[in-house]
């Protein structure tokens, strides 16, 4: 019976990891590049790479930022201001366009474009000349909204494959007879022997992180996934309750009409710092700016516990005085806040991050490995079966599928980033050209792998995103950005980290590539070895 | 540098210190180090047993101190997957040097604890 359960088990494994691996390879390859999704998007836009010089005190920040807004944005209902941090140097400001008046009543007002300004907090010199682009971002979104489709769909798509990825690593337990005789177990150059061992490896040796990841991942999107619970409760007014989960409060102030200035905004930080502790101010909001019934939101920087409910200060905008302080959550949303906080890693100090960082790319390597050894477990049993030695129509496309979603994918990457250094500064649409080319390259690199996949092409698509990913801090260094001396030498963590990072992917990827030049000779032991 | 660096590195020093114990004390990765046919007699195995628990033990108490109970635990799960990656691919590319590894991992991860341990008492 045992015997039986393990090998039901060991099914349900190879299965449910084969068909959602491809996705899942994107998944976790993109979420772990969202890591650093400040650090892509600050290294995306070479114009402020400069900016990333010393720390500036937060006083002097957000007077500039509130001078700028007053000068830009006077007649809006909402600003948004993100102090600088470490990771992303800069002011940014936001606010909501002036209301029309011809807006019917009772009808949902569109969602109109923000209006936007980045701003260097030591000068208050406008940094408007920066190109358009989606960043990190895109990684981010691409992760669980996937693109070109609706982002329901895509959460649904992404759900369905998180929920199988839970199912694979559990059976995977189950199925794996030997987690702690093979712990530390690597063989090299043993053909099936060797991937299982490296999928082993990095799957056990993550393990915490994998269940962590899934889990928290379906825990982050729980709404979507089981709405039964707030419809019930809320039926159609689930809008409130939202707006409550999130403490902003459901009521938006009604303006009075009376214009009072607003009072200066850094003795508020200053003062809601102080309650903190000392942590800094995160993000400003402020309502209705100008009014004499103003409101000020000042949240905690994100990094300084381990839950995604910051603790937010509400001050009356025109005299400056303190309203209301939240923090406190029930135990349902604190729970729900740590859950969350933990998959996106908010909360991690840069010694953390680069954990998760690492551990996300076991996951990537688990996910890769796991998909390679279907079709190296598979191909012997078809060599036997054909004399000719033609491979089937299953074995044909999943290797295609493992090529196009693996190696396809790492060139895509590298691509965007070429495509942002490339592309003109000043262009309509450029953030959207940016992921077109993302696409058009990823889409040429699958189908090239449909067509033709066989280790030649492996090699072909290692050694093209090596290359790519190797010259980033060329590519860096001659299209406007800071070079990789220089920005050591300024300790510019940021912008230096991201060339390095990408230079060692690449330097890893082509030495993947070498390896495959020595194959043929492996490729017969492989043929012979069942084991 | 800083206390709270030298915790963390600390807290890396010994998971890897005791990884590298814990690999050493079973028969196929003693013989990655010391060649095919020999084993460690069963006082060693079971002083690297005990020295490789009381090492990782010593990192997770190095996290608490350093960030405290939830994000302790979290930071610790991370050093450990990292540690005992270190050790495993020393030992399949580097089986002959494991345990030099094992012990400069160790001997660091005490002076760089007993370092930061007495920054912070002074």
């Amino acid at each position: 019976m045992k015997e039986g359960f393990r090998q039901s088990m060991a099914w349900l494994h190879t299965w449910s990891g084969l068909l959602v691996g491809w996705i899942l390879f994107m998944v976790f390859a993109a979420g772990t590049a969202s890591y650093f999704r400040d650090e892509i998007t600050l290294w995306m836009k070479p114009e402020l790479h400069a900016a990333a010089g010393a720390p500036v005190a937060q006083a002097v920040a957000i007077a500039h930022a509130q001078q700028a807004l007053e000068r830009r944005a006077r007649a809006s209902p909402r600003w948004f201001i993100t102090m600088p941090t470490e990771r992303d140097p800069t002011v940014r400001t936001a606010w909501v366009p002036e209301r029309k008046k011809e807006q019917p009543a009772g009808e949902r007002p569109k969602r109109r474009a923000f209006g936007s300004a980045v701003i260097d907090p030591a000068t208050g010199q406008e940094l408007g000349m920066a190109r358009d682009t989606r960043g990190g971002d895109f990684f981010f979104r691409l992760h669980f909204d996937l693109h070109y489709m609706s982002a329901i769909w895509g959460r649904w798509i992404v759900g369905a494959c998180a929920m199988f990825m839970l199912v694979a690593i559990l059976s995977g337990i189950v199925t794996h007879k030997r987690i702690f005789k093979d712990f530390f177990t690597f063989r090299p150059r043993k053909g099936q022997r060797s991937w299982l061992d490296a999928h082993n490896l990095s799957a056990v040796l993550a393990l915490p992180y994998h269940l962590m990841i899934t889990y928290t991942g379906l825990v982050t999107l729980m709404f979507m996934y089981l709405p039964g619970g707030v419809q019930a409760v809320y039926q159609d007014r689930t809008d409130s309750f939202y707006a409550e989960l999130g403490g902003t409060g459901s009521a938006a102030p009604k303006p009075s009409g009376e214009r009072v200035a607003l009072a200066p905004l850094g003795p508020m930080l200053a003062q809601a710092s102080a309650a903190w502790h000392g942590a800094p101010v995160g993000r400003v909001t402020v309502n209705l700016p100008g009014d004499a019934r103003a409101t000020v939101a000042v949240s905690q920087q994100d990094g300084h516990g381990i839950g995604n409910n910051l603790p937010v200060m509400t001050f009356d905008g025109a005299s400056g005085r303190l309203l209301s302080a939240s923090g406190d959550s029930g135990g349902a949303v604190a729970t729900r806040g740590v859950l969350y906080g933990l998959h996106l890693g908010h909360f991690a100090d840069p010694l953390l991050r680069a954990l998760f960082f690492v551990s996300g790319l076991a996951g990537c390597a688990m996910v890769a490995t796991g998909l390679l050894m279907w079709a190296v477990k598979e191909r012997p049993k078809h060599f036997k079966a054909r004399a000719d030695g033609r491979i089937g129509f299953g074995l044909r496309l999943v290797d295609g599928l493992n090529l196009g979603a693996v190696a396809g994918l790492l060139v895509a990457m590298a691509a965007f980033f070429w495509a942002n250094r490339l592309l003109p500064g000043v262009m309509p649409q450029r953030p959207e050209a940016e992921i077109r080319w993302f696409f058009i390259v990823w889409g040429v690199a699958a189908l090239a792998a449909l067509a033709l996949p066989t280790r030649w092409m492996w090699q072909l698509q290692l050694a093209l995103g090596g290359l790519l990913f190797a010259l980033v801090p060329v590519l860096n260094a001659a299209t406007g950005g800071v070079g990789l001396p220089a920005s050591i030498g300024h300790g510019m963590w940021a912008v230096a980290g991201f060339d390095l990072v990408s230079l060692l992917l690449g330097v890893f990827l082509l030495a993947c590539a070498l390896k495959l030049r020595k194959a043929p000779l492996r490729a017969a032991r492989l043929a012979g070895s069942t084991a | 540098m800083s206390a709270a660096a030298m915790m963390a590195l600390g807290a890396f020093g010994s998971a890897t210190g005791g990884f590298t114990a814990l690999s050493l004390a079973m028969d196929r990765h003693w013989q990655d180090a010391y060649g095919r046919g020999s084993e460690p007699g069963p006082g060693r195995r079971r002083l690297l047993r005990l020295g490789g628990s009381l090492a990782l033990l010593v990192s997770l108490l190095a996290c608490m101190a350093l960030w405290g109970g939830p994000k302790g635990w979290v930071a610790w799960a991370g050093i450990l997957t990292v540690a005992a990656l270190a050790s495993s691919l020393t030992l399949t590319y580097a089986g002959r040097t494991v345990a030099r590894l094992g012990w400069s991992a160790g001997a660091a991860a005490v002076l760089l604890l007993g370092a930061a341990v007495l920054a912070r008492v002074l």
